[in-house]
């Protein structure tokens, strides 16, 4: 917060950049009506869930997205040193408050919910479920970003794997998975879940389909992503190679 | 003075590193990154040593040698790839955290204090990382100011901080939490004589006062020369020496240098023409180099295990009447350059 103008301006730019990138798939939308049956809300919802759960892992965890500093560097060093689990300090080494994130995903979500809430097609019950949702995503998104980094610990250099699991994949999910060929709907619900974080929920919360079971069922497979590249993580450690002095 | 609980005890570490070879030609990136070829190169390669309580131990070698790394396993930050460490009977490598809380790490090269922040700032985090009392954190910190002039620079942030005041602001830091051992990694490179004098004022204080176990790695002879009891080579890897200053010393056997001037004539029992320096035997073992002569003095080199200086003096003054002597004891780092 030291730094006021950069962060009013980084908030306002992220907002407008962000909203920018959804007004191009909702002008779309109004050309055509719908994507393979999914409507302009309910691809506003997917949208918005994402934005808010990637939000909520990068404000947390924003240096463990950007471990690859800290691995050519060596500054992981200074890290080991110190009496505190690695990836808690790691967290807490530049928390960032994204705010231009927030104020757009939220309103969008906001927007979507507030349509499909007045066409009847969800009740008030939605919104709990969808805070619900957002926090099991970030779990998720934190697993597959955390496991990410990890890999940096053999290949050092991971931006490029980071444009692969990370970006790409986050933007895949802001569409339906139903307009990807079956092979990529199994990438992105099973290898890079990322369709656990708003497809799957959505599924449920704005199509009814199958029951609550469904969000204990994500709850469930989210921890189990969190436990496992926690503990590759562990590994990953074990494999530091720190730099030369 | 050596107390007998080992406090550091490394068994035949080891630590290699695999970089992936890369290749020439087209499309050598993909290539690297499929390939299954890899260059290991072996940092350490089997080190054992223990140190006991209380002990100032010097950790030297050449650039390269493995110092860092072997520090850096010692630490808990590496896990070496075969071998045990343990210290206090604990692996640094199972149980980091606790291990950690228990030693104070320096890096010369780089400042593990917060950048941006006061020095003070940085403190009261590290107090409250390492669950200082805050009365203990406050009473030490009073200590390391007295022994270190820390108020000088209190509230200045790191980045301000000339290279004197921040390595001893690292080496506070480094104290705060009253850590049994402090593993130095070059703390005073690129340091004023002055600077540096003051650091090892400090080391002393805290080996022999407080009772620390210290491990150093310097490239500057002095500091091991004037801290340090016992003495580590590390070499390519392996240990090549270890043991106190003095047994290296007479184990590498450098002669020193005697300037011993005439009064008037004298007479030197060697051809006028022969080249120099020249051998001159005393008796079947014992033997003197003349390595000048002028007018007024001489000089020769002895090696003083073999003979003693009286001795040569002795033999000398047979030459002419001797009016002053010069010694010069071999420098400390011409004896490391031998062993390296």
């Amino acid at each position: 917060m030291q730094y006021k103008l950069n962060f009013t301006l980084a908030s306002i730019l992220a907002a407008l950049i962000q909203i920018a990138e959804f007004l191009m798939i909702a002008i779309v939308l109004y050309k055509f009506g719908d994507i393979k049956g999914w409507s302009l809300y309910e691809v506003g919802y997917l949208f918005g869930v994402m934005t808010l759960s990637k939000t909520i892992y990068r404000t947390l965890a924003s240096d463990v997205h950007h471990l690859e500093n800290y691995l050519v560097n060596g500054e992981l060093d200074q890290l080991l040193t110190r009496p505190v689990p690695i990836l808690l300090a790691l967290m807490s080494q530049n928390f960032r408050l994204m705010f231009g994130e927030v104020l757009q995903g939220g309103f969008i979500l906001c927007w979507a919910m507030n349509g499909m809430i007045h066409s009847g097609q969800v009740t008030w019950i939605a919104i709990p479920y969808t805070l619900f949702s957002i926090g099991t995503g970030a779990i998720v998104l934190f697993s597959i970003g955390l496991a990410t980094a990890t890999v940096g610990f053999w290949i050092t250099r991971i931006s490029e794997l980071q444009t692969l699991t990370e970006d790409a994949s986050h933007a895949a999910a802001r569409y339906p998975l139903v307009l990807y060929p079956t092979w990529l709907q199994s990438i992105l619900l099973v290898i890079i879940p990322v369709g656990l974080v708003n497809y799957i929920p959505a599924l449920f919360i704005l199509r009814g389909q199958w029951g609550v079971w469904v969000l204990f069922g994500i709850t469930a497979a989210a921890l189990f992503c969190l436990a496992c590249s926690l503990r590759f993580w562990k590994f990953g450690l074990t494999k530091y190679q720190s730099t030369g002095s | 003075m050596q107390s007998t609980r080992p406090i550091i005890e490394a068994t035949n570490i080891r630590k290699h590193f695999r970089t992936p070879v890369v290749k020439e030609g087209r499309f050598s990136g993909i290539r690297t990154l499929f390939s299954k070829e890899y260059l290991t190169k072996e940092a350490v390669k089997g080190v054992n040593f223990t140190i006991h309580q209380g002990d100032f131990i010097g950790y030297i070698g050449p650039n390269g040698a493995g110092k860092s790394t072997t520090i850096k396993m010692l630490t808990g930050i590496l896990h070496p790839t075969s071998g045990e460490v343990l210290i206090n009977g604990v692996n640094p490598h199972k149980e980091r955290r606790s291990v950690v809380k228990k030693l104070g790490v320096v890096f010369g090269q780089r400042s593990q204090l917060w950048w941006d922040l006061p020095v003070k700032d940085s403190y009261d985090i590290l107090a409250h990382m390492y669950k200082v009392d805050p009365k203990d954190a406050t009473k030490r910190l009073g200590e390391l100011s007295e022994l270190l002039d820390l108020h000088e620079f209190w509230m200045t942030p790191v980045r301000k901080l000339s290279l004197g005041q921040r390595m001893r602001a690292d080496l506070a830091a480094s104290m705060l939490h009253d850590p049994d051992i402090l593993f130095l990694d070059e703390p005073t490179i690129g340091l004023d004589v002055t600077a540096k004098r003051n650091i090892r004022t400090f080391l002393k204080t805290l080996n022999k006062d407080f009772g620390k176990t210290i491990l150093l790695t310097t490239h500057d002879m002095d500091d091991i020369e004037q801290l340090c009891e016992r003495v580590m080579v590390i070499n390519h890897g392996e240990l090549s020496y270890d043991g106190t200053i003095q047994q290296l010393r007479n184990k590498i056997g450098l002669p020193t240098l005697f300037r011993v001037t005439f009064n008037g004539e004298f007479k030197v029992p060697v051809d006028d023409h022969c080249q120099l320096p020249v051998t001159l035997p005393l008796s079947i073992t014992e033997t003197i180099r003349i390595m000048e002569i002028s007018d007024q003095s001489i000089n020769i080199e002895a090696n003083r295990q073999e003979l003693k200086a009286m001795d040569i003096l002795r033999y000398m003054s047979h030459w002419g009447e001797i009016v002053d002597i010069h010694m010069e004891e071999p420098l400390f780092e011409d004896i490391i350059h031998r062993v390296y």
